[in-house]
């Protein structure tokens, strides 16, 4: 990438990770095209209002997952830490309690699972894999355990009515400036850790760990701090998605974001951030979680049954990070 | 200016089971650039490490600019002014230059990185040593060369005034080593003291003020340069006369068995042409990266060659691929044990079978105890490896019972060629004399032996005839018994396009 004429696409290819990106944005727009060719039902206002809002949640577990992919790391716990947050979030609300106040007790377990992750990885050198495996399973127990295994009852009934009606259109049912409150969530998030990610020394010393953290380590950067603040990122950000997910169901429901930590590394790799971690930006992640969403609403709209629907998106996954491999090789020669 | 800005004094360190340096002396003085000899193992980089808080010391004191420090932590080491460069280059490849330059200490505006400010500094030093990069290009796009002057760079952006540049030239161009001196001529005039580690002898003379000589982690003398002949210099690296214990046999010169024609692999194997008869041991001597090791892994098959033939008892051979050259009889045991040698996780057990499983699997491909336990207890009494019982994890055995394990996978198949790679490294003397003995006993079975070693002494003592090499090519061939550790030793610093000093 030569960028000694500063014309603005040339600039705006320059930056990392971007030819990525804006590849999966292209990928995007065939798509949506492709299925709207079919079913123009597709190109409806309702279809495009409904694509923004469940693809906030992709978007939201993309966010959490890459900044942890970014460093080399995986973090396996997301999923659990949605139905955690979505479980304890309900069962606290059906007894009454201020939404206000269940979010935070929310956030703070999430919170907790991923001080844990982050010190398990970063500080005691488990491998991400064994340390959040442990943490999934934990999390997904403790979202069975604190409704006594079963699933809340509704959250808009009797004393909390009118506090639970307000949080369920917050955070999912609500309208602002004519689209889902659900797609602005998504969108500051989305914002807010670009600019942590893009702009900050955080964000440089996440891409020097994932890069190389020997260098890192020896440049001075706090490796063990910084691995712990990417895993609190994940953690906020799954929790966020169980608040979603318990207002969507208007209930907890204790198998809430089951998988939703694969989703999250399928959005990041069809974007471009590398497992190997190092490379990738959040643009990225974003046109990877709307390609994930717009697959599934298009086959969805052209009546694909559920299981070609699965076998398309795991085959996009694959040929999205077999795209990656070889344009590395290509560059970089053979890897050791 | 020549002050004194480094004084180590009595610098001990052990790793399990190495005394890496012992009671080491060192000092650097402002506007010099200190040598620091010694041959390969000789404690350099380990002293270095100390100075630049890699490592920490187990004894002796350290005073740097006159101030008495304990144990530095890198980021400590920089902070008083101690740069090292790596030889291996330590950067983030993904990162851009003028990002890499600044790692761990960013420049920030109130809430976001000034990547702009970061920028012009870069720019700043860069032109200053007057070398083109653009600040803005990915550290993993550029060439080594530029890595390294990247890495120049980024410890003069934090004002280093100790640089240690650990064998800074091991992979430039003639010319790209010119820009090299150039900038630590720059850096000397500027009062910067530059400690210099190099295999390279002959480009000594052209910036070196003082060298320090180091020897099995010992400190032996210091001085200036111009003061001492290259034969003074190399006869202190080298050090002791040598009359070690390496049993020789004398053995009948049987007929060629193995022949290596034009072989290219690569930058580090050109045109690679030699025989190995029957009956003698062939010794490869040369400096740490003179392509020894990429040779025997482009034979082997290791490596994809590039162009070149095999002979194997006067017929071609076609190796591609490591099981082709087994299937032949020509094996290989590897420089590195426990990344190439050995599955470390593994029994001894299921090491010794593993290259032998089409011998001890039945058609089903299921595998016979009888035929593995017969397989294994062989090679345990053949080499006499010290174990209690085959199930144990090969890991955890001494370094030279691992080495055994790994000469004990090929010696079952009727092998016609064996390579040895290093086959001592981080073994103990009695050890040593084993892996000799097994050399011996191959050499009178007329097993042709190519055995590449770092340590001249071993590879005089055991070889029959030496061939050395110097960045990827052969640059002399010599029978042992009538040549000098310094006539290797020329041979093997004969590079390209230049002169020998001395």
């Amino acid at each position: 990438m030569n960028n000694k004429q500063q014309s603005p696409v040339k600039k705006l290819l320059a930056i990392r990770g971007m030819g990525a990106a804006l590849t999966a944005f292209v990928g995007l727009v065939i798509i949506y095209i492709a299925f709207g060719l079919i079913n123009s039902a597709v190109f409806s206002g309702q279809n495009i209002l409904n694509l923004l809002r469940s693809m906030s949640k992709y978007l939201l577990i993309g966010i959490a997952q890459s900044y942890v992919l970014i460093t080399g790391n995986i973090d396996l716990s997301i999923g659990s830490m949605v139905g955690m947050s979505a479980m304890i979030s309900a069962t606290l609300m059906t007894t009454g309690m201020n939404p206000l106040l269940a979010i935070l007790i929310s956030l703070l377990c999430c919170l907790v699972i991923g001080v844990v992750n982050g010190y398990l990885v970063g500080k005691f050198k488990l491998p991400p894999f064994i340390a959040t495996l442990g943490t999934m399973f934990v999390a997904r127990g403790i979202a069975y355990m604190v409704n006594g295994n079963r699933n809340t009852d509704a959250i808009a009934t009797g004393i909390g009515k009118e506090a639970a009606d307000k949080f369920q259109n917050f955070f999912y049912y609500g309208k602002t400036l004519g689209v889902y409150n659900t797609f602005w969530i998504a969108m500051i998030v989305f914002i807010i850790f670009f600019f942590v990610l893009s702009k900050t020394r955080t964000g440089r010393h996440i891409y020097a760990i994932g890069s190389n953290v020997d260098a890192a380590k020896l440049s001075g950067v706090d490796v063990v701090a910084t691995t712990i603040k990417t895993y609190l990122i994940s953690a906020t950000c799954s929790c966020l998605v169980g608040l979603i997910l318990c207002a969507q169901a208007g209930m907890g429901n204790m198998e809430a974001g089951n998988m939703y930590e694969m989703y999250g590394v399928a959005a990041g790799v069809i974007g471009g951030v590398s497992p190997l971690g190092g490379t990738g930006i959040l643009l990225g992640t974003l046109a990877g979680a709307a390609v994930w969403q717009t697959l599934e609403n298009g086959l969805n709209m052209i009546g694909a049954q559920v299981g070609i629907q699965r076998v398309v998106i795991g085959v996009i996954v694959v040929v999205a990070v077999l795209l990656d491999v070889v344009v590395r090789n290509g560059k970089f020669g053979k890897r050791k | 200016m020549n002050e004194i800005i480094v004084s180590m004094n009595h610098i001990s360190k052990s790793f399990p089971g190495v005394k890496a340096l012992d009671d080491v002396h060192f000092e650097l003085r402002s506007g010099e650039v200190m040598a620091l000899l010694g041959e390969n193992g000789a404690g350099k980089s380990t002293l270095m490490k100390i100075l630049s808080g890699v490592y920490t010391r187990d004894d002796g004191t350290m005073e740097i600019f006159g101030k008495e420090y304990g144990d530095l932590t890198p980021k400590q080491a920089q902070e008083v002014g101690v740069a090292i460069i790596h030889q291996e280059l330590n950067m983030c490849r993904h990162l851009s230059v003028a990002e890499n330059m600044f790692l761990g200490r960013e420049l920030a505006g109130k809430f976001t990185l000034d990547n702009r400010k970061m920028r012009q500094e870069a720019k700043r030093i860069l032109d200053d040593l007057k070398i083109d990069i653009n600040p803005d290009q990915t550290v993993g796009d550029l060439p080594v060369s530029k890595q390294q002057m990247v890495e120049i760079a980024k410890a003069l952006s934090i004002n280093a005034k100790i640089l240690i540049m650990d064998e800074p030239t091991s992979a430039l161009t003639a010319k790209e080593i010119e820009d090299l001196f150039r900038i630590i001529r720059k850096l000397k005039a500027e009062g910067r003291g530059i400690v210099y580690i190099s295999h390279r002898l002959e480009e000594l003379a052209e910036i070196v003020d003082r060298v320090t000589i180091m020897r099995d982690g010992q400190y032996i003398t210091n001085g200036n340069f111009a003061d001492m002949t290259m034969d003074q210099i190399i006869t202190n690296m080298v050090g002791r006369e040598i009359k070690e214990k390496f049993p020789r046999v004398s053995c009948e010169k049987g007929k060629k068995v193995f022949e290596v024609k034009h072989l290219n692999a690569g930058k580090m194997v050109r045109d690679i042409n030699f025989s190995l008869y029957e009956g003698e041991i062939v010794g490869f001597a040369g400096l740490m990266g003179a392509g020894r090791t990429e040779t025997t892994r482009a034979i082997f098959g290791a490596d994809p060659k590039d162009r070149g033939e095999i002979w194997l008892d006067g017929q071609e051979i076609k190796i591609n691929c490591p099981m082709d050259a087994i299937k032949h009889g020509v094996v290989l045991a590897p420089e590195d044990r426990k990344k190439d040698g050995l599955c470390t996780k593994l029994s001894i057990r299921q090491n010794l079978a593993l290259p032998n499983l089409d011998m001890i699997c039945n058609g089903l491909g299921v595998i016979s105890s009888t035929k593995e336990d017969k397989l294994c207890e062989e090679a345990v009494q053949n080499l006499r490896i010290k174990t209690p019982n085959v199930e144990i994890d090969s890991g955890n055995l001494s370094g030279g019972n691992q080495q055994k394990v790994v000469v004990g996978k090929w010696l079952a198949r009727n092998s016609r060629v064996v390579i040895f790679d290093e086959p001592t490294r981080g073994i103990d003397v009695g050890a040593k004399v084993e892996i000799y003995n097994l050399m011996n006993e191959l050499k009178k079975q007329g097993i042709a032996v190519m055995f590449v070693s770092s340590e001249m002494p071993e590879v005089m003592g055991i070889a029959d005839r030496i061939i050395v090499m110097c960045d990827g090519r052969i640059t002399g061939e010599v029978m042992a018994q009538d040549t000098t550790q310094n006539e290797i030793l020329t041979m093997a610093t004969s590079f390209e396009n230049k002169k020998i000093v001395s």
